[in-house]
């Protein structure tokens, strides 16, 4: 059905700035929803569509924000930060599912074979430490990033990122081992005995990078620290947990960190793709 | 990629809907700019809040995207789909304590009539018939009730939401005002 | 007006001269760079990115200095780069993907990143497919968002290694009207190893062989380079010039003239051919 009135300019004004009366409205509303030609004729300004129909089309496609991220974000940490940090490639959740898989089988291990909880006990000391140089290789550059040519010539590239990088995914990394260290059987300090290792291997990994490629300087660091910890297995097999683990070697480990941590901070510049070498 | 003819200007809102179902970004932005205008003018009747009507109008639009495939399930016009769409929004964004609905004389609420025949017969009522003086004499609380069910397509549950009342009163209010025309219009 | 001057700049890879004493400055507008593989236009455009350090030479970008790591930042604010192989997360969406590439380059305001990121999906025509997958992009669009990418955060200088690598004749098409309208104000460098490209777009041409610039001119010059080299017959020439026959059913040389031969006219390539001598001209028409 149709008629034969429409609205006017003048209607449309006295509707917009609401000096119309009550019934009239109505039928100003009942005829817009059937005249698109009518429809039409309420103004709309260019920025104003503009802006609205941006915001739709971000909400439609920007990236969403996971609850995780939600929490940082509250936590203080500001979203373009996380951004970066999402996009590293061993913070994946591929990786981090990988590594919650290992670390769930090594403790459920150690509660079912109760005989064998020692061994295993011993043996994630051994290997924790490692967790967060895997980890620390995947953090930046080639291979693990095959942006990494584009992310490496931007302004915010250099030896800023690439530790905060190395430093989020060891956080992870270690807060994955420090749970499955505080559910596994066996003395309590075992739950921390790790820690300074997995410190001296991180900063280690992270200063050997300065020359060589994270990946090499990982596997580098993580196959001295698996041979020496065999060797001294084999050697003094009764004394393995002290000699490894003990107070002195704690101390020592927390020097040679000190001193790789000195070593990063003199060579951070080489993290740079554009330095001359 | 796609088959589908390319849609413009010229293509009807339905064309359009169908194009978004298929996922044409280029489609909702057409649907957009062509009805987010009379929407805006619309929802600012009900909201005094500019920034409350925009999200509503933002809102109203990410839920066609999502939900454009249920458009062809009904036979609504697709003017009065959206509105039924937008009206729902800006109430949903009203439920938060710190808006409120205008007062007044020029109000009303929400809409979404899926008949226009109906909103026709409003039309004329209003406009070469007895209705419309016979609604501007009705009391204000009686009239938005009124505009509330019969014009916006609110239930009588959503219309004691939207104006703060229990749904009992309403229920009364809407039956006194149904006596009320009858009356003004013999 | 100068926007890149290169003075000495030399690299080496072990034994391999990569870039050997190369002088170039280059201005606004599109610049090709021309050259076979292994002519170190690769490794030119790496240094200019700030993705390597020469061992010798200086590189001035507006006057800044990339080797000193201050400066060197402030390079990377003023260029957008796009490599030979961008490497781009196959599981972002291509919105996703700017945005994280737009906090690279520090915009980090929310608001103002997402209004970026839609500029350069429609400078580049995407604007429909920002949602999909990088993985899920053909060639071209995948190559269209490298160079999104490139312009966020509107760079003065693009560079752009082989952008044209690899696109069908459409894609091809669309990507050198991209490139023409940013030449309009910004400095633009691209790399190809074909000819084509440099006729259709470029206002310069810079050869290379062998890690040394050869050439540097307008197209037209290049041509320019084979006159009085170019001959059509009507019968194979004899010896063992390079030639070729044509789709007129005519016999181009490029040298020396054969017997009978007309001079014709040089086109952009038999340039290029001649500049890079005789052995790369027979292996190139082999």
């Amino acid at each position: 059905m149709t008629t034969d009135w429409h609205i006017d300019p003048g209607l449309i004004e006295q509707y917009e700035n609401g000096t119309l009366v009550p019934s009239r409205v109505m039928a100003v509303e009942a005829h817009m929803l059937s005249c698109a030609a009518c429809r039409a004729l309420i103004p709309a300004e260019d920025a104003w569509l503009d802006d609205s129909w941006s915001a739709v089309y971000d909400e439609l496609h920007a990236p969403r924000v996971g609850p995780v991220a939600r929490l940082l974000t509250r936590a203080g940490l500001p979203g373009h930060r996380l951004r970066l940090l999402t996009a590293t490639p061993a913070l994946r959740w591929s990786w981090v599912l990988a590594t919650s898989a290992v670390l769930t089988l090594a403790v459920a291990a150690a509660w079912f074979g109760r005989e064998g909880s020692q061994a295993i006990g011993q043996a994630f000391l051994a290997l924790a430490p490692i967790l967060p140089v895997i980890a620390v290789s995947g953090a930046y550059g080639p291979p693990a990033d095959p942006m990494h040519e584009i992310t490496g010539t931007t302004p915010a590239a250099g030896p800023g990122l690439v530790l905060w990088r190395a430093v989020s995914v060891i956080g992870v990394a270690v807060v994955m081992a420090g749970v499955a260290a505080v559910l596994l059987p066996g003395p309590g300090w075992y739950a921390a005995a790790w820690l300074l290792p997995a410190l001296l291997l991180s900063t280690g990994t992270l200063a050997l990078a300065t020359s060589l490629t994270l990946p090499v300087a990982a596997v580098v660091l993580g196959a001295l620290w698996l041979t020496g910890v065999l060797v001294v297995a084999r050697t003094a097999e009764g004394l393995f947990v002290s000699s490894v683990f003990g107070p002195t070697a704690q101390l020592a480990y927390l020097l040679a960190a000190a001193v790789f941590a000195a070593v990063l901070i003199t060579r951070r510049r080489r993290f740079d793709l554009g330095e001359s070498r | 990629m796609r088959a589908r003819r390319p849609v413009s200007d010229q293509s009807s809102d339905a064309e359009l809907l169908r194009a978004i179902a298929g996922g044409d970004t280029a489609a909702l932005r057409l649907l957009h700019h062509r009805h987010a205008g009379w929407l805006r003018a619309r929802l600012r009747r009900r909201c005094a809040d500019p920034d409350v009507v925009d999200a509503a109008i933002q809102d109203t639009f990410v839920a066609v995207w999502k939900d454009s495939h249920r458009y062809e399930e009904t036979t609504a016009d697709a003017a009065a789909w959206l509105w039924t769409i937008a009206v729902r929004r800006l109430l949903s964004a009203l439920r938060g304590p710190a808006h409120r609905w205008l007062n007044g004389a020029g109000d009303e609420l929400p809409d979404v009539t899926t008949t226009p025949s109906a909103e026709e017969l409003v039309l004329l009522g209003v406009e070469h018939g007895a209705l419309g003086p016979a609604l501007d004499r009705l009391s204000p609380e009686l009239r938005r009730l009124i505009e509330a069910t019969a014009l916006d397509g609110l239930s009588v549950r959503e219309a004691a939401k939207l104006l703060g009342i229990p749904e009992g009163t309403a229920k009364t209010r809407l039956m006194r005002a149904r006596i009320r025309l009858r009356e003004l219009l013999t | 007006m100068t926007t890149v001057t290169l003075q000495g700049l030399g690299k080496r890879y072990g034994t391999t001269t990569a870039l050997d004493a190369v002088d170039l400055s280059i201005g606004v507008g599109v610049t090709g760079l021309l050259g076979p593989n292994g002519a170190g236009k690769t490794t030119l455009l790496r240094c200019l990115a700030t993705a390597l350090g020469p061992d010798s030479g200086t590189i001035r970008v507006h006057g800044l200095d990339p080797a000193v790591a201050a400066q060197r930042t402030e390079v990377r604010r003023r260029i957008g780069y796009l490599p030979q192989n961008p490497g781009l997360y196959p599981n972002f969406t291509a919105y996703a993907l700017l945005d994280y590439v737009a906090v690279l380059k520090e915009i980090t305001d929310t608001r103002q990143r997402r209004a970026e990121v839609r500029r350069v999906l429609d400078e580049v025509e995407l604007t429909d497919r920002a949602k999909t997958k990088v993985r899920k992009l053909s060639g071209g669009m995948r190559q269209r968002l490298g160079l999104a990418q490139a312009l966020l955060g509107d760079p003065e200088l693009v560079i752009l290694d082989e952008p044209t690598v690899g696109l069908d004749p459409e894609q091809r098409m669309l990507f050198r009207a991209l490139i023409s309208r940013l030449g309009e104000r910004r400095t633009v460098l691209l790399s190809t190893h074909q000819t084509e490209d440099v006729g259709a777009l470029c206002e310069r041409v810079v050869v290379m062989s062998g890690g040394r610039v050869v050439f540097e001119g307008g197209p037209r010059d290049l041509a320019q380079v084979a006159e009085g080299q170019v001959w059509l017959s009507e019968t194979p020439p004899q010896g063992n010039a390079a030639y070729w026959r044509n789709a007129d059913g005519f016999y181009r040389t490029l040298g020396r003239r054969p017997d009978g031969a007309e001079p014709a006219r040089p086109s952009i390539e038999d340039g290029y051919l001649l500049l890079l001598g005789n052995v790369a001209v027979t292996e190139a028409i082999r």
